[in-house]
């Protein structure tokens, strides 16, 4: 397998954004990874983003996605809330 | 994304949601335009709230809305839908969201517009945050369902 990096663009929203200090982010991971990779890369400067895990979805490409699926460079990740609208 | 339906309204807007816009979806083979206008209550888990903000992934909400508009098309013997939500900053009884579904007859509208508000506050990525006297909270809210892990997932090809 190519050891090569990619870039991948993360977005927060609502509490996490607070949590995280920022609504958007590019993030380097080595190609292969997954989503929950990305968060593990995501909480490793920001420990405090790990406990919401359990309680977040998963966006890749503006659709819900499962934490293992595969990322491609250039892919747009969403972690999501439990969604509030109406 | 492109519609079968031309005729739907999709909409994420920072200005107020005009009351007209029940109107602009009826035509002349409709029978009955079912709506759904959610407003802004004045309290929360016993609380008096002063104003609520909502944001949202805005391109994945507009393809989410999109999606439940194209469901209700599929499942119920409707003719045209409008889903509009507002964003930003919204006092005490404005509209944050508003349904509206026309239809021949009234049980198809009426199926769907409950479908459809339903199927937003689980699905679409929007969130609500409370202001109150003593500070603010983002609105408990539904985790939408992702799909399942699967054991082998395939491995990244393009």
């Amino acid at each position: 397998m190519q050891r090569i990096a990619m870039l991948i663009k993360v977005l927060y929203f609502g509490r996490l954004k607070e949590v995280s200090g920022s609504s958007e982010e590019s993030v380097e991971l080595r190609d292969g990874a997954r989503i929950e990779d990305l968060f593990s890369q995501c909480a490793l400067s920001r420990p405090e983003l790990r406990k919401f895990r359990p309680s977040l979805v998963a966006a890749r490409n503006r659709e819900f996605a499962a934490w293992n699926t595969p990322l491609h460079a250039g892919d747009e990740i969403g972690f999501l809330p439990p969604v509030s609208g109406g | 994304m492109t519609s079968a339906h031309a005729n739907d309204h999709i909409e994420l807007t920072r200005g107020v949601i005009p009351n007209a816009a029940a109107r602009e979806i009826r035509a002349a083979e409709d029978g009955a335009v079912a709506t759904f206008d959610g407003c802004v209550r004045n309290h929360s888990h016993g609380r008096a709230t002063l104003y609520l903000e909502y944001e949202a992934y805005e391109s994945m909400a507009l393809a989410k809305m999109q999606e439940i508009a194209d469901e209700l098309h599929a499942r119920y013997a409707i003719n045209r839908v409008a889903i509009v939500h507002r964003l930003g900053r919204l006092e005490i009884g404005e509209t944050s969201v508003f349904i509206a579904v026309s239809s021949a007859h009234r049980a198809a509208a009426l199926d769907a517009c409950r479908y459809a508000i339903d199927a937003l506050k689980k699905t679409v990525p929007i969130w609500k945050k409370e202001f109150f006297a003593d500070g603010a909270v983002w609105a408990d809210g539904e985790l939408p369902p992702a799909p399942a892990e699967t054991p082998a997932a395939k491995p990244a090809s393009n």
